[in-house]
């Protein structure tokens, strides 16, 4: 062993290597360790030498092989730990390489690479020895030092910060995943970490526990030590003779997993995870542990009388037969030893449900076993309110080949959304019939009906100049059927025409979507400070673009091509549509809003008129009004959201294309809408081949 | 990743070709005048033993002495159809009968106080290795690299006041052990015992060994690894088949008999906790699973519809679970099961298996409210707890809400 501290192992200031960083695991991993200890120098592919690894917190550059890594970085950078995430079969080339030139350069090495044969474990520990440098694994998940912020691995997923927090125990686990489920729950009881290690579970594991002890025995920071185990080798033999015969300083909580495999013939998740012999079965690990510590294993329920006993037995540690009790154990060897806790806060360790529906059946339960459901702490509750806009899409995936929630058709009864075409046919009108087709219900009220009837009227035309009419025209006049003519007409929009109102709803999303709006036709008071902060925000981006000298993104649907030139600028359609909603005695908050915005993008400067609010913004708001409800109460996905104003405007303007059409068929003559030769410019000089 | 070896193919492959002395043997299911000229040229006697992967063999009565061919047919016949530790053998196979002065002990495995090869010699050869005083067996370490000579077997030997005219013979026999182990990727190989005749030759007349399939070496040209018939249920079979096709996360589960909660667990380590703690509660687990390391889309996917095709008709409950994920996507898995759960429903009509969750991770939220909308759209009763609810504790909670569901069944029968 080279390290003589646990700190040695991984400390601030370290310079981590890794191979295979272009890798699926290995990128992404590194991208968050990054963005948690920046300690990462490069890494090494074969054959992807050049290449960068981008992070948030800057690229890592990536060399074909390690000892190309060594000649292009400064001596002062030159990797002291090294990470492996190549293939099984590449890895002992990996550390061949590593031991070649990193030999007086390199301190440890980890191992994430499964799968690794034992031969070849057998010897990297035999070549990295010889070499004096440690490793760690094979198949370990790394390891955090919280006091100093630094990890290497995964040790503590996307979210690092989130469970280890500085602190006094040191977790030594079998499992990675333990890692991190033990360190949550010694937070949740207000105790932190000093180191989380993952030892890995290969049949060989290359930093056996004696050895690690022995570091954290020597660590300050660390006051107590917690070992998950599991069956197979004979490292917790080999470390409890160690302690017995040298004494050892620390107390330990130990959690022995697996004596399932005792009563079953069955394999454990881990490789190693394999009784050979008898001092190597989980029982005779619990044995050994438990005759260490002179103490029973911990019972919850017991009350521990504070004797000299028990101050002897605590000081060596106790062993823990469930994994929640792990926290407790801890506790009681602070109180009774009298260490202080990290932190003052904690949380209960209990049951706490985040969602419950166990309808019917939850009616004959006793209390204790149908729970109501719990608060769920952050930052998961505000992500729950986040997801809510995206979480739906795809949420029930399946072959929809024949399969329609918006149609149906038994052979007798043609349905939309369980409605009876025909009671349809005889009670509604075609627009209620259109929104129950594209939101699922029926409109809310005559108001919501007639809103959206005028959205298609509007979408009809804006006279024969446009270029979706043209369409229209354009079709006719080379001979086409009618359908074709229709859909000349809907393929001239897009995203800048008739598109815009997809863009104008995830604006107004982003403005109202975390406010605890019921009903988008009540006033709302807040309206005008958003608008401004809306308005400020957007001189804020204008600014720094122009600065930079880039593109900005603009707000959608504000101005029109036509209605332009006035000081106060309306859009006609647009207006008829506002005028309808307050002489019905109501409002409609996003219109509102727009209203107000462009005042303040005028008085903010931004804009040196006032821009109308063009007919794209009308649908948006009308159709996000229709579908306010059921995305709150997550009915639709906000994409169908999206989609909807699109496709108002697409079907009004089909309408049309159909009305330009006919007439042109009527009238015109064949080939008319080409433009002669005599009106059409070249922009390129004639040149000879 | 690791293959039982017994001492068949070991017979067949591995000894001639390592230059191992073992006894000569025949099949059971040759033909009878084959097995008679066997029993005559061994001197009419000879062991009748069922191939199967179990050491418990002498135990249960299944390694037999005969004397004549009838005796022979009879036990090739009887041995053949009796389990071994709950193991049905693949066939029978006889051996010649060697004659000894002594038996000897001898074993390499890979060591993990040493954390390298080692090799074990005793000479009270013939019983468990773990059954013999620590004063009569002797374990050293080998050099990966240089492996074992004939010196140090000899040394070793010698400690153990081995007869010096035997000790040259052995050790050579000791280097060829050494020679097969480190060239067919061997992780444990015991020959148990060494038989020596009168004269001083010594046979290798016991063998079990499992060769680590994570190394290349395993893959001897003309070895075939034979198929024993009741080593895993069909549930496992499928299982196994599907695991053996990626390396992208894991896909592992084993039978334990449990008839109420179908449990798709996570992580190696947490999945034998949970197991464990399900046990104990009552909850009786039907499988130990272990779903973790990050497996894709696809991937977890296929493995979920495994388990849902195999034991979801008779679960009490599915219990989803497992610890605070470093690296396995949580909406990733959490999509998968939740549309595997679905395409059951379609295929087999409605469900009505409550549901309980827990789960910590990245990407935890998106995954959690994936698994809740399908349960809703299901219909299915369900409770699910985050990462702040220790899994042990939500085992314990699944394990009473199987057995109260079981209750409150019975009494609306």
């Amino acid at each position: 062993m080279r390290a003589e501290k646990l700190s040695d192992l991984l400390k601030k200031g370290d310079r981590v290597a890794v191979s295979n960083v272009t890798g699926r695991e290995a990128s992404k991993v590194c991208a968050i360790s990054q963005k948690y200890c920046m300690n990462i120098v490069g890494g090494w592919a074969l054959g992807k030498g050049g290449h960068l690894v981008e992070t948030a917190a800057g690229p890592i550059p990536v060399y074909a092989t390690f000892d190309e890594l060594l000649k292009m970085t400064p001596t002062e950078r030159h990797p002291n730990k090294i990470l492996i995430y190549s293939p099984p079969e590449a890895v002992y080339g990996e550390v061949k390489e590593v031991v070649n030139y990193g030999k007086k350069i390199v301190e440890t090495i980890y191992i994430i690479t499964e799968h690794v044969s034992i031969e070849v474990t057998a010897k990297i520990h035999q070549i990295c020895s010889e070499a004096c440098i440690d490793v760690i694994g094979c198949n370990t998940l790394g390891i955090i030092n919280t006091h100093d912020r630094a990890r290497i691995g995964a040790v503590g997923g996307d979210f690092p910060e989130e469970t280890f927090k500085s602190g006094s125990v040191s977790v030594i686990s079998n499992s990675g995943n333990m890692v991190n489920t033990i360190a949550s729950y010694l937070l949740a009881a207000g105790i932190g970490n000093s180191f989380g290690i993952s030892t890995g579970k290969d049949r060989l594991i290359l930093f056996p526990l004696k050895d690690f002890l022995t570091l954290a025995e020597k660590d300050p920071l660390t006051r107590l030590i917690v070992l998950y185990v599991e069956p197979g080798g004979t490292y917790e033999h080999d470390a409890l003779e160690m302690m017995q015969s040298n004494g050892f300083s620390k107390p330990l909580v130990v959690y022995v997993a697996g004596e399932i495999a005792d009563r079953h013939r069955i394999s454990l998740g881990h490789a190693g995870a394999v009784v050979e012999c008898r001092k190597s079965s989980a029982s005779a690990k619990k044995n050994g542990f438990d005759g260490y510590f002179g103490i029973e294993s911990f019972k919850v329920e017991k009350h521990y009388k504070k004797t000299p006993e028990l101050i002897g037995a605590l000081s060596r540690g106790i062993r823990v037969q469930a994994l929640h009790h792990i926290s407790r154990a801890v506790t009681l060897i602070y109180n009774t030893l009298g260490i202080k806790k990290d932190f003052s806060t904690t949380k209960p360790i209990r049951l706490n449900p985040w969602f419950v529906n166990l309808g019917e059946l939850g009616k004959a339960l006793p209390p204790e076993l149908a729970p109501a459901p719990g608060l769920i702490p952050e930052p998961y509750a505000s992500q729950i309110g986040d997801q809510m806009e995206t979480f739906l899409r795809g949420m029930i995936r399946q072959p929809m080949r024949n399969a329609s929630h918006a149609s149906s058709n038994d052979g007798a009864t043609p349905r939309i959304y369980g409605y009876s075409l025909m009671d349809i046919m005889t009670k509604k009108s075609l627009i209620s019939a259109i929104i129950l087709y594209w939101t699922g219900d029926l409109p809310k009220d005559d108001f919501e009906e007639r809103l959206a009837e005028m959205t298609f009227i509007a979408s009809l035309t804006n006279g024969p100049g446009t270029i979706s009419a043209q369409g229209a025209k354009c079709s006719t006049s080379a001979g086409n059927t009618p359908n074709t003519a229709m859909i000349a007409t809907l393929a001239t929009l897009g995203t800048v025409h008739g598109g815009n109102g997809a863009r104008s709803v995830q604006f107004l999303l982003d403005n109202f979507g975390n406010l605890d709006i019921h009903d988008p036709y009540n006033e709302y008071p807040g309206v005008k400070d958003i608008a401004l902060r809306a308005a400020n925000d957007f001189k804020v981006r204008k600014t720094q673009a122009k600065e930079a000298g880039i593109e900005y993104e603009r707000i959608p649907c504000l101005g029109h091509p036509v209605y332009r030139n006035d000081p106060v600028n309306y859009d006609p359609r647009e207006q008829v549509i506002y005028q309808f909603i307050k002489d019905s005695g109501k409002t409609n908050i996003f219109l509102d809003f727009y209203h107000e915005l462009v005042q303040f993008l005028k008085d903010n400067g931004c804009t040196n008129k006032v821009l109308a609010v063009n007919l794209d913004a009308a649908i948006a708001c009308v159709w996000l009004g229709i579908c306010w409800r059921k995305i709150r109460e997550k009915q639709m996905t906000v994409s169908r959201a999206f989609d909807i104003p699109f496709l108002a405007f697409a079907l009004g303007r089909a309408a049309g294309g159909a009305g330009e059409y006919l007439d042109h068929q009527d009238y015109g003559t064949e080939m008319d809408m080409r433009i002669p030769v005599t009106e059409c410019r070249s922009l390129t000089r004639p040149r000879k081949l | 990743m690791a293959l039982r070896v017994t001492e068949l193919t070991f017979l067949d492959f591995y000894a001639p070709r390592y230059g191992i002395p073992v006894p000569r043997h025949i099949w059971g299911t040759s033909e009878i005048e084959e097995i008679k000229r066997a029993l005559e040229e061994w001197g009419g006697e000879a062991i009748v033993k069922p191939d199967v992967l179990s050491g418990e063999r002498g135990k249960a009565g299944s390694v037999v002495s005969v004397k004549n061919i009838h005796d022979a047919l009879r036990e090739i016949k009887r041995v053949s159809g009796v389990e071994v530790d709950g193991m049905m053998p693949r066939i029978a196979y006889l051996v010649e009968k060697i004659s000894s002065k002594m038996e000897i002990y001898s074993a390499i495995t890979y060591n993990s106080a040493f954390l390298a090869p080692s090799f074990t010699l005793s000479l009270e050869g013939g019983i468990d290795v773990e059954d013999i005083q620590e004063e009569n067996k002797v374990t050293i370490p080998i050099d990966i690299f240089r492996g074992l000579d004939a010196y140090q077997a000899s040394q070793v030997l010698a400690r153990l006041d081995c007869p010096k005219d035997l000790i040259s013979t052995l050790s050579r026999c000791m280097v060829s052990f050494w020679d097969f182990f480190i060239s067919t990727g061997m992780e444990i190989a015991e020959i148990n015992p060494w038989r020596v005749t009168p004269d001083g030759r010594p046979y290798a007349c016991d063998f079990k060994g499992i060769v680590d399939e994570a190394n290349y070496k395993a893959k001897v040209p003309g070895v075939e690894f034979p198929e024993y018939p009741e080593s895993f249920s069909d549930f496992e079979e499928e299982m196994r088949g599907w695991d053996a096709r990626s390396h992208q996360g894991q896909a592992h589960v084993s039978d334990i008999g449990g008839t109420k909660i179908l449990p798709i667990l996570f992580g190696g380590g947490i999945s034998t906790i949970i197991t464990e703690t399900l046990e104990s509660a009552g909850g009786r687990p039907m499988f130990l699973s272990d779903f973790g390391g990050n497996p894709p889309y696809e991937r977890m996917l296929g493995t979920a519809k495994i388990c849902f095709a195999h034991r979801l008709a008779q679960a009490k409950l599915l219990l989803i679970l497992g610890g605070k994920a470093n690296n396995t996507l949580i909406d990733v898995t959490f999509q998968a099961i939740a549309d595997a759960l679905v395409s059951y429903a379609e295929e087999h009509g409605s469900i009505s298996t409550p549901v309980v969750i827990g789960r910590g991770g990245p990407n935890l939220v998106k995954g959690l409210l994936a698994m809740k909308q399908a349960l809703e759209y299901l219909k299915l009763p369900y409770i699910i707890f985050g990462p702040d609810t220790p899994v042990t504790m939500v085992a314990e909670y699944a394990a009473k809400l199987v057995n109260a569901f079981e209750s409150i069944e019975e009494v609306e029968k």
